[in-house]
């Protein structure tokens, strides 16, 4: 018979298997009975925390460690160009993936289910990144501090190029890239991406863009 | 309510182009004086809380009006 745990250890009980299993399966390979018998409770314990299974679903999404203050403590954390505020924020982004790659496999799992809730909680996860860079690029040609490039090209490369990255690393673990670690690996796609988008540093350290 | 001394239209704009607007508006403030900035991303309440604990400026208000925010921050 399962221990009784206290309600919280209870919901964080359900939250942590419900994580492996949608990571494993998908949404719709996992049914609220699946995560009731691994966790060795009846369904109805679910139901009490969980009205739905749609409900636990977006609860395990939200439970996502990377927080917005996370993001903004890198904003913060240091000078206030482009391309260093794009790295910082990177890092926090690919840390948070890299300490839980089991949400990477949620995503792409997403990816292939069609799951409108996922797919928009998943974009909503690099929007950060592809406004910014969307943004930048329509400003930083203005004042000759990077090349006329298409934005939104551009915000796709970055975004395709990390994902691809999170997928060697801490997915694929591929043997290719063994002589990189993940932050090595990083900071060589986002020099490389600056380099792609012509953007100049701003010559004064601390000068806002 | 505190009178602003400056103002920040960050609308239509996500994190983390108000956050650095911000930051660059209040360096041209003196210490005491008031910046408001209105904003449209709801994550920005969050994130102008998390600005104000980062930075030791005051976050004097906080509030809704439909789907605008608006945040006053006094400079320490």
């Amino acid at each position: 018979m399962a221990k009784r745990l206290k309600a919280a250890e209870r919901k964080a009980s359900i939250l942590a298997v419900a994580k492996v299993l949608f990571a494993d399966r998908g949404y719709h390979g996992v049914s609220i009975d699946d995560i009731a018998r691994r966790l060795g409770v009846s369904p109805a314990v679910l139901y009490r925390h969980f009205p739905s299974k749609e409900a636990l679903y977006e609860a395990v999404l939200g439970d996502i460690a990377c927080t917005r203050e996370n993001y903004v403590d890198a904003i913060l954390a240091g000078p206030s160009g482009f391309g260093d505020v794009l790295l910082r924020m990177t890092r926090v982004f690919v840390d948070s993936i890299a300490h839980d790659p089991d949400y990477l496999r949620m995503e792409m799992l997403a990816a292939l289910e069609a799951n409108p809730a996922a797919k928009q909680f998943f974009d909503n996860r690099w929007k950060s990144f592809t406004d910014y860079i969307e943004f930048s690029l329509v400003e930083l040609p203005r004042e000759r501090r990077a090349a006329h490039v298409n934005p939104k090209a551009a915000s796709l490369m970055f975004q395709g190029m990390m994902r691809e990255a999170l997928y060697a690393k801490c997915i694929y673990r591929s043997e290719h890239y063994r002589e990189f670690d993940l932050d090595t690996l990083v900071n060589r796609l986002v020099e490389l991406f600056l380099r792609a988008i012509g953007y100049t540093p701003a010559t004064e350290q601390n000068t806002e863009e | 309510m505190a009178q602003a001394d400056q103002e920040l239209d960050t609308r239509g704009l996500n994190c983390p182009i108000p956050i650095l607007r911000a930051k660059k508006a209040i360096n041209t403030l003196g210490g005491g004086q008031v910046l408001r900035v209105t904003a449209t991303d709801p994550g920005s309440v969050k994130d102008f809380e998390a600005f104000c604990r980062q930075t030791g400026h005051e976050l004097v208000s906080s509030g809704q009006n439909g789907s605008e925010f608006e945040f006053l921050i006094r400079k320490h």
